[in-house]
């Protein structure tokens, strides 16, 4: 279950956010505090994660203090869903 | 606060520390805490105003806690210890008039203790009948948040500003100053009404963490950051405030050093800066371009110096009583573009406004069917956003043209970001021109924010154009 969570994050990512289709995103990559997802993308990855997990992320959690790694996005999205 | 202040809160807080533990050391907090409200409250040209403001803080605190608080928790001795440990700090204070003629405490003599009983005696007794009341409707919370941005509007636009200030001056039996600006100071009501704003927003949204009476007043006026930040979040606080995570010795070392590297910058390094840094006096005096540069990059550090450096001493202090307060700067003049300037300068503030204004805002415009295309979300979102972070500063022309300034910026940020990204991949191969684009950034985004400080520090927007003309060498 996680894994298809994170092949779906990763590959969501990597299309729509990086447009780079075949750009691999590992597990522990920073993508908040590094800059690599901006403040736009960010809002952008949290409407994806409750169209397509049904869990919300709240506006006041958008910051790499709630995730910064996919891992850790993953870990809340499967603690959410439970 | 100056340094003899500094060096005694530090001291103050040091006592709290080592003496001030167990049961009563949130007492010790609370007690230090609303010690410094009165303390640092500066005068008013009206009348008693330096006592009235910090109760008025305490009276705007208490009506957020009842409105964030189950009516079932309302009443727990606790928080009926607090209320009254409140009320009698309040009394003894307006005590002070009758030990001397100037204001031992507040900034002059407080106001006859009658006025101050009878006022007490009416608010908290329709205070402690609300509180038995039940639940009171979601909309009450709305309201709140409402009067604390009409308050906002009032201290921070001039025009405003003057006209109440001279209603109280004639209400307080003073001659109304008519034509005379009377600048209502209110010691840290920015920081202030953005932490109420923060606790009542989570507590719509259901995520606001319990906390009773003692804890919320010390989170909303913890002295070390109450007059400028930073903007902790109460859920973060209250985890340092229940349980220090560190040792005393571990603590002491760090938070003095970091009292000390804040004190430098702010007496030494900024001090020394604002001989020859930009204001509005040497403005019209400074004909040659290259001091007018030297002028502008001095304020750009001035600015940076003074605000980090205050922010280290309430770190400093923080850190001293085991609190770890969250850090507002982290190197934002060397960084390569303008989004990273604004992750990395006065963080918390931006954290704030990303949390309730620009995040809802671009997710109600991602979800409209209104607004198809993205680019104009991210003008849209951006631009306000900034705007907003300006009017925060004061409500002027000026404030509202650097947060334009710095709103386009982003933009053309942004776009110049998703432009190249493409391009991007192909050099990651050559680390050289990684570089040097990376220089190339931290120059061009320093010189960007250093010439829009120019609209922050000239309050004549006229002025700042023809300044800013001036450093280009046109006119």
């Amino acid at each position: 279950m996680t894994e298809e969570i994170f092949q779906a994050l990763s590959q969501y990512i990597a299309k729509d956010i990086l447009k780079q289709p075949n750009r691999k995103i590992s597990h522990d990559e920073p993508l908040l505090s590094s800059g690599l997802i901006d403040s736009f993308h960010l809002v952008d990855l949290a409407i994806f994660v409750e169209d397509e997990f049904g869990v919300r992320i709240d506006d006041s959690e958008l910051n790499s203090s709630t995730f910064d790694s996919l891992d850790q996005l993953v870990s809340l999205i499967s603690d959410r869903k439970r | 606060m100056r340094l003899e202040e500094t060096l005694l809160f530090a001291g103050l807080a040091v006592i709290l520390r080592l003496f001030v533990v167990g049961r009563v050391r949130l007492w010790g907090l609370l007690a230090v805490s609303t010690l410094a409200l009165y303390w640092f409250q500066p005068l008013n040209l009206v009348r008693y105003l330096d006592f009235w403001l910090p109760t008025f803080t305490l009276f705007l605190i208490s009506v957020s806690w009842f409105l964030i608080t189950p009516p079932n928790r309302r009443n727990e001795k606790i928080n009926l210890f607090t209320a009254l440990f409140l009320v009698v700090t309040m009394v003894l204070i307006a005590a002070t008039r009758y030990i001397g003629v100037q204001g031992l405490i507040t900034a002059s003599r407080p106001p006859p203790i009658l006025p101050v009983v009878l006022a007490i005696t009416v608010v908290g007794g329709g205070y402690f009948i609300l509180c038995r009341q039940k639940r009171l409707p979601t909309w009450s919370s709305s309201i709140a948040i409402f009067f604390l941005l009409v308050l906002f509007v009032v201290i921070k636009y001039p025009l405003l500003a003057d006209y109440i200030g001279n209603w109280l001056r004639l209400a307080s039996g003073q001659t109304a100053k008519a034509g005379t600006h009377i600048d209502i100071r209110w010691l840290g009501f920015s920081y202030i009404a953005f932490r109420l704003i923060h606790t009542l927003r989570d507590h719509q949204n259901g995520r606001m963490a319990e906390v009773n009476f003692r804890e919320y007043i010390i989170y909303v006026i913890f002295f070390p950051s109450l007059a400028a930040g930073p903007i902790e979040r109460v859920e973060r606080f209250l985890k340092g405030l229940r349980n220090p995570e560190n040792s005393v010795p571990t603590d002491f070392a760090i938070g003095g050093k970091r009292i000390a590297v804040g004190l430098f910058k702010k007496f030494v390094i900024a001090d020394s800066l604002s001989l020859f840094a930009l204001n509005s006096t040497n403005v019209t005096q400074v004909k040659s371009v290259e001091w007018s540069w030297v002028m502008v990059y001095a304020y750009a550090l001035l600015i940076y110096f003074d605000f980090s450096g205050y922010t280290d001493i309430a770190i400093g202090l923080g850190r001293l009583m085991g609190i770890n307060l969250p850090e507002n700067f982290n190197k934002p003049y060397v960084k390569s573009n303008l989004t990273q300037f604004w992750n990395n300068w006065h963080i918390t503030l931006t954290q704030w406004f990303r949390a309730y204004f620009f995040n809802p805002l671009t997710r109600k415009l991602s979800r409209s069917a209104a607004f198809s295309s993205p680019v104009s979300i991210i003008l849209i979102t951006q631009v306000a956003t900034m705007i907003l972070i300006g009017l925060w500063h004061g409500i002027s022309v000026s404030f509202v043209i650097w947060g334009l300034w710095h709103g386009l910026g982003l933009f053309l940020n942004n776009r110049w970001s998703e432009w190249t990204r493409p391009y991007m991949k192909n050099l990651e191969s050559q680390p050289w021109f990684f570089n040097l684009a990376g220089l190339a950034g931290i120059f061009l985004t320093f010189n960007y924010v250093a010439l829009g400080w120019v609209w922050f520090v000239l309050p004549d927007p006229d002025v700042a154009f023809g300044f800013l003309m001036h450093l280009l060498g046109i006119g």
